[in-house]
């Protein structure tokens, strides 16, 4: 039926369901394949060879593995924001609908004019890039590199966003298996039959491994239908998580192992709500490494002829998936599993030409199986050539004897035994260890609580595989405190045979023999290298850049390896082997994301005031976490200081109400509350009468300050700290560290209740007038009662509990009234109704701003953790009738030292100048060198009572040289203002503003 | 002068106003995660002062009946929880709110009513929902009945312990409570990680 379409799919062979056909499109060529195939295999089925072309040569290249090792096959999965370059044909499971484009080819796959670099090949060889294009250093950014780049790019990446959602996710278990094949299967039953909370965990999305590619059996029975009980019986258990689709990519400390689910990569686009990956942490007590293998290449030339493929390959293509990849095929093994491959070839109806087995000596039940075949035997024997260019036509082999032949053919399988898959066995710098008996490398010491099994470990027959994934299994759920059961006696299986010699390259090759597909590295590039001296493997990896490419070398490090030992001298264990890091597979940056980008980047804090500020178009600044109100612009405003500045002449000619929730809030509470507010502030707090606040400074040990704020004495052993916005947390864990490090025997308790009240800044000379308003009647607001400084409990609104305190940061008549988060909304919104016979305006961070650098208050910009209280003018706080956090290393000598730069205001002399801050002041006519750097600004804004820009800043002796005049130096803003220096307190220099 | 509506009493906003919308109910699909937005909660962060946390424990036990956990765990009926917050710390979560004054004599008693937000998860996904971004582990063997935690979800603070004394293959009920200022936060985080449950 499908065989019109389909020319290569064998009927009646492979798991594959016939009755869901799905189509897809390669190269914008209509196909079909059906519900289980990858693409590679749905391609092969079509009778596509020729899947991309090679990253430096151009060279044509078919499927070379049938798994996640796979070098050449590499393709543009999907399109417009979904397309997602180098993805490997033969893990992507085929879904109606899917579209795949060849990557690195122009202008089309089998006509490619870049193949010309081939031409060139000797030119290109290892290190041609950094020998030929070292001068002119310029040229190389304008004219090599996206030459190159346009040669030799891989896939291109999507230009749009990414459409799609990702998701971390947590998991624990005492066993994580690696791996669903035989090995992880019977370890993890052997696991879950003794009660053990297990994960399993397969990249592929049948579970099985090796048994779905292979005619074998268990108990006697096709090996199928142990598969089908075993998963049965394990997705029967509670505690089990058979993830299927999920690749383990990495291990890290104390158990911890990086997962992706690739949770609708197989479906067209994730169903509503669903990610399209996501990135587990799995945390486990013990862990079973059962990845299997991975089957060496033959370096020969021509080696990367579209038809020549790995035989393990060739029989999954062929059992799992019911598709022959030729139809003349020569087999060439170095091993019996080769052997494996030309039965189950034969079986399928495939046309066996030639049996290559490079070891003379061969077993005569093989001769005899080869007899069957009608093919002929050349032991001995070697594959030195295969050509054809887009597909296999011809071979040419070596007898024994030396004589040469050649042979027509479009499949050639090629057996060189398997390497274990040990990758994340050497995530934590364990380094693997050379093994002779099978030529491999194997895992050496392991990280903490994992164990390796069946192929993994190197032992390859089926037969191990159960016996030790039984064993571990049963042995890591012991480890786990739970009792097992005597085990049942492992399955037996069908009679097998591993032996294998193998060849690291075959002399004499004729053309190209590659040893890394995707980097085009050659044996040649390695003999380059050894030559050169780049002899270590980690000179040798980079100089040639073999197993650097996405597919990090799973299919070429070993043979590279092998040749550069045979060329020294040395053996493969002396030679070495690079180290394995995470990711095992590439990993998108999306799935490490998570639900964590865009305005989910980080969590967001909105102040209890949050929705009214929205309501009346204010604009919001990030501070922090917090979004806080910049500014309220109104109808007809068009610049933000238009906005700022009729926001600061309303407060000051007014009444203006402002969020200030985000300020840190500290109840202290506690016999010795007082104690650690001496302690840790450093003027004096033992005189402050119960209902008052104070402005408090805070040091560092080092002497520098580290925030100021108030605190208030709401009761004989109870403090209300505010600290500022920025060093809420930080405050908080200064107290925290003081109390449970330095003062252990204190008793004080402290809660940060910055969450618990919305508070307001109310501030202006009609500020009384408002809140006379708003707070209830029976609490005495007069100045008399309620004086500059005071702090009390108060209601509003009929009864709500409400913290009043008299603070201001404008310098105006001002209070801050508090209530719980709830009615913050609420206060806003009264305060807004009560305050409209007064003209009460909103206003925002810029305008405080404006605000507290008209009254010299510092903030942000000066206590940047590099100044003094003293640099802040601030020294005469200092208490000298106590000790403070800070007060020793506040006296160093630099700290002390009279050239420090000093507090100080500036304004420009020509006043319709602009003010910068980050300006450095410098003397005047003094040249623009760090050695006139005399200091710089640290705030400006524009004074809309003043009509003119003031600054704060820091410059040496500034209280000596009020009136004086130096340059304000912005050489990044091209400014270059001379300004006068004066106080730092531009507005009401009395305070009568401030006292009403 | 002033408008005496003013005077009358305010209306108290929820945590999550604006933020949580009530899902349409559909018998026919059932949720694999339920959120119920707990309101009207009294919370208080409890101190004990020093040297007397025996003697707070003991007034605890006799006022409220409950005994005061020393481990990270809740123990609770049906008006009032303590919730484990650290050595000689608890959070008191009261199902309406009231005065917690007379523990003041042995503790530094803080309001928090207003400064969390409280959510009450469940369903059969609900822990699925919770692993992608509760770095804890919440199977029953290791978060039974009554575990309490101090932990973080999506980078935000949060206090979350089980209310169920459901058998040990039944989903769980887990009560949550994030900061105020961040409701807005966790919510998308957890509408996003629920969704597909739901």
């Amino acid at each position: 039926m499908a065989n019109a379409t389909q020319p290569f799919r064998l009927p009646q062979i492979g798991l594959v369901d016939r009755n869901a056909p799905l189509t897809f499109r390669f190269d914008g060529q209509a196909l079909s394949g059906f519900r289980g195939d990858t693409l590679a295999s749905a391609l092969l089925a079509n009778g596509a060879r020729l899947i991309g072309r090679s990253f430096k040569y151009h060279r044509p290249r078919g499927l070379l593995t049938a798994g996640p090792e796979e070098p050449n096959g590499l393709v543009e999965l999907r399109t417009g924001a979904r397309r997602e370059p180098n993805t490997r044909a033969t893990v992507a499971e085929l879904y109606d609908g899917l579209e795949a484009t060849s990557q690195n080819r122009w202008p089309s796959l089998g006509f490619d004019l870049l193949s010309i670099n081939a031409l060139f090949a000797p030119a290109l060889m290892a290190g041609f890039y950094y020998k030929t294009f070292m001068w002119p250093a310029s040229f190389w950014e304008r004219l090599y590199e996206p030459a190159i780049r346009r040669a030799a790019g891989l896939g291109r990446a999507a230009n749009a966003e990414d459409p799609d959602t990702y998701e971390k996710a947590f998991a624990f278990c005492d066993i994580l298996v690696i791996g669903g094949g035989p090995a992880g299967l019977s370890a993890a039953l052997a696991a879950g039959r003794a009660g053990a909370r297990v994960i399993l965990c397969d990249d592929d999305f049948a579970l099985g491994g090796r048994l779905l590619s292979e005619r074998r059996e268990i108990d006697g029975l096709p090996a199928s239908q142990w598969l089908a009980r075993t998963i049965a019986e394990l997705e029967s258990f509670p505690d089990i998580r058979v993830m299927r689709r999920t690749t383990i990519f990495g291990v890290y400390d104390h158990g911890v192992y990086g997962a992706l689910e690739r949770v609708a990569d197989h479906v067209m686009a994730p169903a509503p709500h669903q990610p399209r990956q996501r990135a587990w942490r799995i945390v486990a007590k013990r862990a079973i490494l059962a990845a299997g293998a991975i089957e060496r290449p033959t370096v020969f030339g021509g080696n990367d002829t579209p038809g020549v493929m790995l035989a393990g390959a060739v029989r999954t293509y062929v059992n799992r998936f019911g598709v022959a990849p030729g139809r003349e095929a020569a087999i060439f093994t170095a091993g019996d599993d080769g052997w494996n491959t030309a039965r189950d070839l034969a079986a399928a109806g495939v046309k066996i030409v030639a049996v290559v087995d490079s070891r003379e000596q061969v077993d005569p039940n093989l001769r005899t199986l080869c007899e069957g075949f009608g093919a002929p035997l050349y032991a001995g024997a070697s594959v030195f050539g295969a050509s054809g260019g887009k597909s296999l036509r011809r071979l040419a082999i070596r007898e024994a004897n030396g004589s040469v032949r050649t042979l027509a053919c479009d499949l050639l399988t090629v057996s060189n035994g398997w390497n274990p898959t040990i990758h994340l066995a050497s995530h934590q710098g364990h380094r693997p260890v050379w093994n002779a008996a099978i030529h491999a490398f194997v895992a050496g010491d392991l990280p903490d609580g994992m164990r390796v099994a069946g192929s993994a470990a190197g032992r390859f027959s089926l037969r191990e595989a159960l016996l030790d994934g039984a064993q571990l299994g049963a042995e890591a759920a012991q480890d786990c405190g739970l009792a097992t059961k005597q085990s049942a006696p492992a399955p037996a299986t069908d009679p097998e045979a591993v032996a294998v010699a193998p060849v690291s390259r075959v002399a004499g090759s004729r053309g190209k023999a590659f040893v890394d597909y995707q980097n085009d590295v050659t044996d040649r590039d390695i003999e380059l290298a050894a030559q050169e001296g780049f002899r270590s493997v980690e000179h040798l990896k980079r100089y040639t850049t073999l197993g650097m490419a996405t597919d990090q070398g799973k299919t070429s490090n070993l043979a590279g390896l092998a040749i550069m030992a045979e060329l020294t001298g040395k053996t493969i264990a002396e030679t070495g082997v690079t180290m394995f890091r995470p990711p095992y597979a590439p990993v998108a940056i999306g799935a490490l994301a998570g639900h964590h980008r865009g305005q989910d980047f980080r969590p967001v804090r909105l102040a209890p005031t949050h929705q009214w500020s929205k309501e009346l178009g204010a604009v919001f600044v990030e501070s922090g976490l917090w979004r806080r109100a910049q500014y309220y612009p109104q109808p007809g405003e068009n610049d933000w200081l238009t906005t700022v500045n009729r926001e600061t002449l309303a407060v000051r000619g007014g009444v203006g109400v402002c969020d200030v929730s985000t300020l840190g809030k500290i109840d202290i509470q506690g016999a010795d509350a007082l104690t650690l507010l001496e302690r840790v502030y450093i003027n004096n707090w033992s005189n402050l009468p119960i209902g008052k606040a104070r402005y408090g400074v805070m040091l560092r040990e080092d002497g520098f300050v580290m925030d100021d704020g108030t605190a208030s004495r709401l009761g004989e052993t109870h403090f209300l700290m505010t600290t500022t916005t920025a060093n809420a947390v930080k405050i908080m864990q200064h107290l925290e560290f003081c109390l449970q490090v330095l003062w252990p025997t204190l008793d004080v308790q402290i809660a940060s209740v910055s969450e618990q009240w919305a508070q307001m800044a109310i501030a202006g000379p009609r500020s009384r007038d408002l809140l006379r308003a708003v707070i209830d009647e029976e609490h005495d607001i007069s100045d008399d009662a309620f004086p500059y400084l005071a702090a009390r409990m108060v209601s509003v609104g009929g009864g709500v509990e409400a913290r009043l305190f008299r603070v201001s940061f404008s310098g105006e008549r001002a209070y801050e009234l508090a209530v719980p988060a709830g009615y913050g909304d609420a206060l806003a919104r009264a305060l807004m109704a009560a305050g409209r016979p007064f003209g009460v305006t909103p206003y925002g961070l810029e305008a405080m701003g404006v605000m507290r650098i008209e009254k010299g208050h510092v903030a942000g910009g000066e206590l940047n953790g590099q100044t003094t209280a003293r640099d802040l003018g601030l020294a005469r706080m200092m208490s000298g009738r106590k000790d403070f956090i800070g007060r020793v290393m506040a006296g160093r000598p630099a700290l002390v030292e009279p050239d420090r730069p000093i507090l100080a205001g500036f304004k420009p002399v020509d006043r319709a100048q602009r003010l910068r801050a980050g300006a450095h002041f410098l003397g005047l006519g003094r040249s623009a060198d760090l050695d006139n750097d005399e200091g710089y600004m640290t705030s400006v804004a524009y004074s809309p009572n003043l009509g003119h820009w003031i600054g704060l800043g820091l410059i040496k002796r500034g209280a000596e040289r009020i009136g004086e005049r130096v340059r304000a130096y912005d050489p990044v803003r091209n400014g270059d203002v001379e300004v006068e220096i004066c106080n730092a307190l531009f507005l009401d220099v009395e305070g009568a503003r401030l006292r009403g | 002068m002033a408008d005496p509506s003013l005077k009358t009493k305010w209306s108290r906003h929820s945590a999550w106003a604006d933020i949580l919308t009530a899902s349409p109910s559909d018998a026919a699909r059932p949720c694999g995660v339920n959120v119920v937005a707990r309101e009207g909660l009294g919370v208080a962060g409890i101190q004990a002062q020093r040297g007397r946390k025996a003697a707070l424990s003991a007034l605890v036990k006799m006022r409220y009946g409950l005994e005061l956990p020393t481990t990270p765990r809740a123990v609770r009926d049906a008006a009032h929880a303590f919730v484990w917050a650290g050595p000689g710390q608890w959070l008191l979560v009261a199902e309406q709110k009231e005065s917690f004054a007379e523990l003041s004599e042995l503790a530094a008693v803080s309001d928090q009513s207003d400064g969390r937000a409280a959510l009450r998860l469940s369903g059969p996904n609900v822990r699925d929902m919770l692993a992608k971004g509760c770095m804890i582990d919440l199977h029953p063997a290791a978060f039974p009945s009554g575990a309490a935690a101090m932990t973080s979800i999506a980078h935000i603070g949060v206090h979350l312990w089980r209310v169920d004394e459901q058998p040990y293959d039944r989903p769980a009920i887990f009560d949550i409570l994030v900061a105020r200022s961040m409701a807005a936060s966790f919510w998308s985080w957890a509408s996003a990680s629920a969704a597909e449950y739901n």
